[in-house]
């Protein structure tokens, strides 16, 4: 449509303000960055001066959260207009967000909010990402989120939602994996069905992350390592797709670059291994990958969970002599 | 409205079903309050029992609980971006109390923007509009704490500002010699022009001494009342900051304005009580001083060749 190209970036992460210095200092050998882009777009100091130079050593990526294009709101033409500027300024692969909503009625809640799956909100959407294309003059590359609730008037799954929105749209497709997979625990559907659905020639990239299980839900935190199931579930789409640019993303308790990139470097096992996919059927012939605790304690307590904070939170603190 | 019974009829518009999301997940009294609140009734008028007409349950929740994930993470998100905005009042009013007067903040003043950089933009003014009236509950000495606090957040939002505001790295400044060489002629018509990042401020305490221990982690003194004069910029990307004495204060303000550098002085002297001849003993120190720190970007004279 827009003639732009998406191709397989290889392993990359999120580019988050701790490791400015390791990344200037080592230059180490990843393969891209993802922004979050509403952290640059207003700012003129230290993390865009930064970004900047690592632009010029790496591919960007530009990953928003306040797009908003599920709201009943107006579109923001000077919120575009700003994405626009930093996606040509900083040569960004492509730019990024989510199938949600983030306010209403001049609100932002700053969080990822859910749209029922029926006919209206398909034809809302549609229109609204047809028209950001056109601003941006290029496809729109857009997330599943990991969801909390359902509505009672969905009348078709996620995964047929985002068939339809990409045949109307021929917008591309972010297919967070970790999200497929909380989401999947949230709504008792079967997260392999989720990612053999979707229309695989449209996902130009996969994001990988920690959550963390609350016993009776889980929550997208960004805050550790991946799961086991979360990854099987990224060979599947792995094979599926034929690959695509991979972003692990870590946001609360982040550790040293060299363990972040470790962890998306994983990955690796993963992609050589697409042959035994079918290892995903499970003993009893069932095709439900099995939700294991492996790397994430059971926290159901209240407390805890009012501290497991889903992503995103992405305020950046000023630095002061 | 009336609260439905049936679920036979509940097909709301997209834009009604996110007004009704939005009322229930902010409400601060929780998500039960907010289904039950007028605003929400007039997008969904449904009562709290079969509130699974519109939210589906799961296998281990009720429609309730899922709800409560967002109405939790609605508070915890924005109330830990604030924590980080504000280390230094944090840690003056302790967790409990930070996090009481941010969560009325954030419902006297919810999020407009689309970025969280603008969340707490409000909170100085949120504290001066909610202070206690002097002499309502508090002692001759604790009548000054609610002022420490709007100082403490006042000075800790201008560091978030200036940190992300146009700065002047990469560009030439105002040098020290530039300000002697003006020629004499133009000394009346002569104006600083400030880098875009200056900002002054004018407290009733020295916070800047509190929040700089804070956030470096050294002891910290609680600072005694002390009429305080900062001006706030930023030099390689590091926000500075320096106290300075009322009357370089002054210039410097009338400086920002736009007054020239006579008018300045002389509306400076005229307001402090010093004389011209006293305050030129200090001038050259001052202007040197404050290029040195990089405050102004260049001289305008009326004439364009005398810029600098």
């Amino acid at each position: 449509m827009y003639g732009y190209a998406h191709p397989n970036l290889g392993l990359g992460v999120g580019l988050r303000t701790q490791h400015f210095d390791y990344i200037l200092q080592h230059t180490p050998p990843v393969d891209w960055f993802e922004i979050i882009s509403e952290n640059f777009m207003d700012c003129d100091g230290r993390p865009r001066y930064i970004l900047d130079q690592i632009a010029e050593r790496y591919p960007i990526v530009m990953h928003g959260v306040s797009m908003s294009i599920g709201s009943t709101d107006p579109l923001d033409r000077e919120y575009l207009e700003k994405l626009k500027k930093l996606s040509n300024n900083v040569n960004a692969r492509w730019v990024s967000d989510h199938v949600c909503w983030t306010g209403v009625a001049g609100l932002n809640a700053h969080d990822l909010l859910p749209v029922p799956y029926n006919d209206a909100t398909l034809k809302h959407l549609v229109e609204r990402i047809r028209i950001v294309q056109d601003i941006l003059e290029r496809p729109l590359v857009l997330e599943n989120p990991s969801t909390y609730v359902t509505f009672r008037n969905s009348t078709m799954t996620e995964w047929e939602f985002l068939k339809y929105m990409v045949k109307e749209t021929d917008c591309r497709l972010l297919l967070d994996v970790n999200n497929v997979y909380v989401s999947s625990v949230n709504h008792d559907y079967d997260p392999e069905e989720y990612i053999r659905a979707i229309p695989h020639e449209n996902v130009v990239q996969f994001h990988l992350a920690g959550h963390t299980d609350c016993g009776t839900h889980c929550i997208d935190t960004h805050d550790g390592e991946v799961i086991d199931p979360v990854w099987n579930l990224y060979r599947l789409a792995h094979k599926l797709t034929g690959g695509a640019a991979t972003l692990l993303e870590w946001d609360a308790q982040i550790p040293a670059f060299p363990v972040l990139h470790s962890e998306v470097l994983k990955a690796k096992r993963y992609i050589a291994d697409v042959d035994t996919v079918e290892d995903l059927v499970t003993e009893d012939g069932s095709t439900q990958v099995p939700r294991e605790k492996l790397t994430v304690v059971t926290r159901s307590d209240e407390v805890v969970e009012k501290r497991s904070i889903p992503q995103p939170a992405l305020y950046v603190p000023a630095e002061v002599e | 409205m009336t609260d439905r019974t049936s679920t036979s009829q509940l097909d709301p518009s997209l834009d009604q079903v996110q007004r009704w999301l939005q009322t229930v997940i902010m409400d601060p009294d929780g998500i039960e309050a907010g289904i039950v609140s007028k605003e929400a009734h007039n997008q969904i008028a449904i009562a709290p029992e079969h509130v699974d007409d519109v939210i589906v349950r799961s296998q281990n929740q009720t429609s309730i609980e899922r709800l409560q994930v967002y109405s939790n993470a609605y508070y915890a998100r924005l109330l830990e971006c604030l924590r980080s905005e504000f280390p230094a009042l944090l840690h003056a009013l302790g967790d409990e109390t930070f996090d009481a007067f941010a969560f009325g903040y954030l419902q006297m003043y919810p999020s407009r923007s689309y970025t969280l950089a603008n969340l707490g933009a409000n909170f100085p003014q949120f504290l001066t509009e909610t202070r206690p009236n002097a002499g309502d509950e508090f002692s001759n000495e604790a009548e000054t704490w609610p002022d420490f606090l709007i100082d403490l957040a006042t000075v800790e939002r201008t560091y978030g500002e200036v940190f992300s505001s146009s700065g002047f790295e990469n560009q030439r400044i105002l040098q020290p010699e530039d300000v002697a060489a003006i020629p004499p002629e133009h000394i009346s018509d002569a104006r600083l022009i400030p880098v875009p990042c200056l900002r002054l401020l004018k407290l009733q305490f020295p916070v800047h001494e509190y929040i700089s221990a804070v956030r470096h982690g050294n002891e910290i003194i609680l600072p005694t009342a002390n009429p305080t004069y900062l001006v706030i910029t930023r030099r390689d990307y590091v926000v500075r900051r320096c106290s300075v004495s009322s009357v370089e204060f002054a210039i410097l303000a009338y400086l920002q304005s736009g007054q020239t550098i006579e008018q300045s002085i002389e509306q400076a002297a005229a307001h402090s009580g010093f004389s011209l001849l006293e305050l030129e003993l200090h001038l050259s120190d001052w202007f040197r001083q404050w290029a040195v720190s990089g405050y102004f970007q260049e001289i305008k004279c009326s004439t364009a060749s005398n810029d600098k």
